[in-house]
């Protein structure tokens, strides 16, 4: 079964062209998901949430931020620094 | 290309292999997590910060319990962001990877991948159990370690590149990926902590952990691959009937 990458390579045409593309779109929105989930997971110190609690968010958890808590396991099981 | 179709499954394999990840870690990386965060409380008692009544350690139990769900969703968010990254480098690789079936073409992929963003990191910087990280110096850790995974993703991308350029002597595009990461070796600063946690589990936990991130990019890749074969998201629906 030809795919699509076989059907430019003999139609150079730019209708066949821009089908294998992936559409800009769904190109940024998985980046925007790398981004957002790759930060929670291995950064966060209360930054997401402080744009909604302001300062407060810093230490929701006993002097830590609550996203940090939560992804704490995770955080140091797939090698980001942690304490 | 089906961009719906597309995006479905590049979500649920990163997905679902990062659940997977979070429920083995659960089993296996969690006993070393527990022994180092045991290290941490008995510091605590010693220098009078908690006592160590039946009441600490119910809300301990309570709060660890809770980190623990919280690791295995935390690996669902991960593997959703990995999974993203590596789904679209797949879309705009596939025709370059070598073989027809997408399984074998995502596993090479996935091992691309897997070395420059996780483990080539993970040998200037490796991971640590709790107790060994200094709080003062988090925020220079974290930069340190997300400006070296960036650098040698963006050094594989550029030098995929080249490889993709090269006619012959692609074997240069990976020589200079070596050159290059090698250098960041040398000039990265080193991960300032002393560690006076007891090697043996500190290089346990290394070790369990460093496999159970290869068995996630693993299962990402061989969930993605067969969806891929499944689906068949790059082939419009006209094109099938042809
Ligand atoms: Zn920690």
């Amino acid at each position: 079964m030809p795919n699509s990458f076989d059907i430019e390579m003999v139609n150079t045409s730019q209708i066949t062209k821009t089908r294998r593309v992936v559409p800009i779109i769904a190109a940024v929105a998985l980046f925007a998901l790398f981004g957002l989930g790759y930060f929670v997971v291995g950064f966060d110190q209360g930054q997401l949430f402080s744009i909604a609690e302001g300062q407060m968010a810093y230490g929701q958890m006993n002097g830590v931020g609550y996203l940090h808590e939560f992804t704490h396991d995770m955080r140091h099981a797939s090698g980001f620094p942690c304490h | 290309m089906k961009t719906l179709s597309f995006l479905f499954i590049v979500v649920i394999a990163g997905l679902l292999a990062g659940l997977f990840h979070g429920i083995i870690n659960v089993a296996v990386v969690e006993p070393y997590l527990d022994r180092a965060i045991g290290i941490e409380n008995q510091r605590m008692f010693d220098e009078g910060q908690t006592q160590n009544t039946p009441q600490f350690w119910q809300q301990f139990s309570d709060y660890r319990t809770w980190q623990k769900e919280g690791s295995v969703v935390s690996g669902g968010i991960l593997g959703i962001a990995t999974g993203s990254l590596f789904g679209l480098v797949f879309a705009y690789s596939r025709h370059m990877l070598p073989g027809q079936n997408n399984v074998k073409k995502a596993l090479l992929l996935a091992t691309i991948m897997w070395a420059a963003l996780y483990f080539i990191p993970f040998l200037k910087y490796p991971a640590n159990p709790p107790t060994v990280g200094d709080p003062h110096t988090i925020v220079l850790r974290a930069t340190t370690y997300a400006l070296f995974v960036a650098l040698s993703g963006l050094g594989a991308f550029g030098f995929s590149r080249l490889y993709k350029k090269m006619q012959n002597k692609k074997f240069v595009a990976f020589l200079g990926y070596a050159v290059f990461i090698g250098a960041m070796f040398v000039i990265m600063p080193p991960n300032p902590d002393k560690i006076s946690t007891p090697m043996e589990l500190v290089n346990g936990f290394r070790a369990i952990s460093a496999i159970t991130m290869t068995a996630y990019w693993i299962v990402n890749a061989l969930i993605l691959g067969w969806l891929w074969n499944k689906v068949q998201p790059h082939v419009e629906n006209q094109e099938i009937q042809k």
